[in-house]
């Protein structure tokens, strides 16, 4: 175990979210069936939020006696949440919209070309191909050796 | 006798049994790397299409799969920090620093003889001590397999890490998903919010691919820029002095792995994590420190995994109850070729007994052949532009994802966990606890309600029934040390033994 003297940027707004969430977990867990017995469907999830709590606090508590961060928002911005990570967790989110209308193959490929070239910035045409093959061989994998059967796209009429 | 040992040759000498053993441990390595493909999912396939066939080409076939498979999620581990299956959590400590040193090949290698050494040790038990080992399991109860759980949750939530609360915070947040759905002795509604979507649950899987996938390429995008690790593959075979190094490490995992992987329920994640731990604490001088890139913190997690193997087809073979989610398959492969696993099995159908432990050595040999060879092609992914990489990672942990029961809501899911395990990982949180309490919350719910409906409701028979049994005593005292030991007590006890100690020398 490590121990460290100055605290991450956001990482005291992350304790306090944490603590926020199993404190409303909790409350969740409460619901279910309360204190009414020792055997209950509510009273193992009153014990693992309970316990979630405790840490939430005790986590907030250590990350108080840290030395902040400092450079604020900025700092946030460049050290954990940056361009690049920012862009793909959208990209991602896009193309898990996509696929629905898209359908797997066309919403896969496009993220895949889309990314690569976000990220790999090289010429469009070897990206295509790279892009072309990773989608031909997690096709070959999961849609002929599995059988798996992916979302097909209602917009392009289930031709992907 | 001499018939048993012809049941047992059956599949080392017929040339069709002897390829499909080939092909399905070949299949099951890759299918067991590829994180979303399970092992249980690859089972399932196998049996839609192997039920016309012979019961021993069936479970040739199968057999390979299982094999293999157990070990391909060591792979992705050792390369890429995402383990294949939870089995290999603990193995991605050491191994994937190990790989970022260049050292990969060597990683994988030892990794495969260890695998191998550990498959034998569990088929031996299992050939050997088959009905002591299913008695044994018997006697464990549901407070048993309760603390069983905890221990194996705690476990990963020490190992490594920044702090014990951060250990337990994500234990717990893991058994919390676990508990997600409809209650099964109940079937009352469980963080549900009165959706259908969330009554079915959160599969496991979806949750390793989320935080371990997913969470592990946001992490790696931090990396980009950085040029790819040349691997050194000119060393894969272990050196002899290396192997006589780790024997006693390996036999120690390869024992807990046996014993773990017959009782009811377990299963290869938990044996691996307690024979890491196991490794760490007895290891007194590492070359390096465990989680830096120890070798005993790759042999260990990954002979027990293997050996769980063979102890898993204890009770399946001798009583009929799966040792864990692929033999709870198989028992139905085995139902649907007419056979009856349980306690006559091996006295109406003794020669399906022992091919099974012969076919199961001989996919421990193809495991050998295979996981020694393909070393140089699979690291090479390592040295592939993460560019080009992360996306396609993310592409087969939406298909893994998806894949589970074909329901695009998982793909949410994923991509849920994917962001929140980024922010887990980035203050220092490990994703491990999370996937073990998913997996163990709901056994463990289960197994503490039934332990307090047998004591009638009344903490006091509850707690004395933990005191009064031999397993549940031992269990007890380990689940109470583990949790002191990481406490200030702890430390406190540790400094003044230490205390004693130097005095000691001191007056010596």
């Amino acid at each position: 175990m490590s121990s460290r003297a100055q605290r991450r940027p956001g990482e005291l707004a992350f304790a306090v979210a944490l603590l926020a969430l199993s404190l409303w977990l909790f409350a969740e867990a409460y619901k279910i069936s309360g204190f009414s017995g020792l055997s209950t469907p509510g009273i193992f999830p009153m014990l693992a939020t309970g316990l979630m709590v405790v840490c939430s606090l005790v986590i907030l508590l250590k990350a108080l006696a840290m030395t902040p961060a400092g450079g604020g928002l900025r700092r946030f911005l460049t050290d954990i949440t940056p361009l690049r990570q920012t862009v793909m967790v959208v990209l991602v989110g896009l193309y898990i919209l996509a696929m629905p209308w898209l359908g797997f193959l066309a919403a896969s490929g496009l993220f895949l070309f889309v990314s690569i070239q976000f990220l790999w910035r090289r010429a469009v045409w070897l990206t295509a191909l790279v892009s072309l093959a990773g989608l031909a061989a997690i096709h070959v994998v999961f849609s002929l050796v599995f059988q798996v059967v992916l979302p097909k796209g209602t917009l392009l009429q289930g031709l992907f | 006798m001499l018939e048993s040992f012809g049941y047992l040759a059956i599949s080392w000498l017929d040339p069709w049994l002897l390829m499909l053993t080939a092909a399905g441990t070949l299949a099951g390595i890759y299918v067991g790397a590829i994180p979303g493909l399970s092992v249980t999912m690859a089972v399932s396939i196998l049996i839609s299409f192997t039920f016309k066939w012979s019961v021993n080409d069936a479970l040739a076939l199968i057999a390979g799969v299982y094999v293999g498979g157990v070990y391909g999620g060591s792979r992705t581990a050792i390369l890429l920090n995402i383990p294949g299956a939870p089995s290999a959590i603990a193995t991605a400590l050491d191994g994937y620093p190990m790989a970022k040193r260049g050292e990969a090949g060597e990683a994988v290698g030892l990794t495969t003889v260890m695998s191998v050494f550990g498959g034998f040790v569990g088929v031996a038990a299992l050939a050997l001590f088959a009905p002591m080992l299913s008695d044994f399991a018997l006697m464990f109860t549901s407070r048993d397999y309760l603390l069983l759980a905890m221990i194996g949750i705690l476990l990963v939530g020490t190992l490594s890490g920044e702090s014990f609360a951060k250990g337990v915070f994500a234990g717990a947040l893991g058994v919390l998903i676990g508990m997600v759905g409809l209650d099964p002795m109940t079937a009352e509604g469980r963080f549900t919010f009165d959706t259908i979507t969330l009554m079915g649950g959160i599969p496991y899987v979806v949750a390793m691919i989320g935080f371990f996938g997913v969470a592990e390429a946001f992490v790696q995008l931090h990396q980009l820029d950085l040029p790819a690790v040349k691997q050194k593959i000119d060393r894969v075979i272990p050196r002899l002095a290396d192997v006589r190094r780790y024997f006693r490490v390996a036999l120690r995992a390869s024992g807990i792995g046996t014993v773990i992987g017959a009782l009811p329920g377990t299963g290869g994640d938990i044996a691996a994590l307690l024979a890491y731990d196991d490794a760490k604490r007895s290891t007194k001088n590492p070359e390096v420190p465990f989680g830096e890139g120890a070798k005993e913190g790759l042999v260990a997690p990954e002979a027990a995994n293997n050996a769980a193997v063979g102890g898993a087809f204890v009770p399946m073979l001798t009583l009929g109850i799966p040792g864990d989610a692929v033999t709870a398959v198989i028992i139905g492969a085995l139902f649907i070729h007419g056979l009856k696993p349980g306690p006559l099995l091996l006295v109406e159908t003794p020669h399906l007994f022992w091919f099974t432990v012969g076919n199961l050595a001989l996919a421990n040999v193809f495991l050998l052949i295979f996981g020694l060879t393909g070393i140089r092609i699979f690291t090479k992914i390592v040295e592939c532009p993460k560019a080009i990489l992360l996306p396609l990672i993310i592409i087969l942990s939406a298909v893994g994802s998806y894949a589970i029961q074909n329901n695009p809501v998982d793909i949410y899911w994923m991509l849920l966990f994917g962001v929140f395990g980024y922010f887990l990982k980035v203050y220092g949180f490990q994703v491990g606890p999370v996937i073990l309490g998913v997996i163990l919350g709901p056994m463990m719910d289960a197994n503490y309600r039934r332990a307090m409906i047998g004591a009638r409701n009344d903490p006091a028979t509850f707690i004395w029934d933990f005191l009064s049994h031999p397993i549940s005593c031992v269990l007890l005292i380990a689940f109470l040390a583990l949790l002191i030991s990481q406490t200030p007590l702890g430390r406190l006890a540790r400094e003044a033994w230490r205390g004693r100690r130097a005095q000691g020398r001191g007056a010596g």
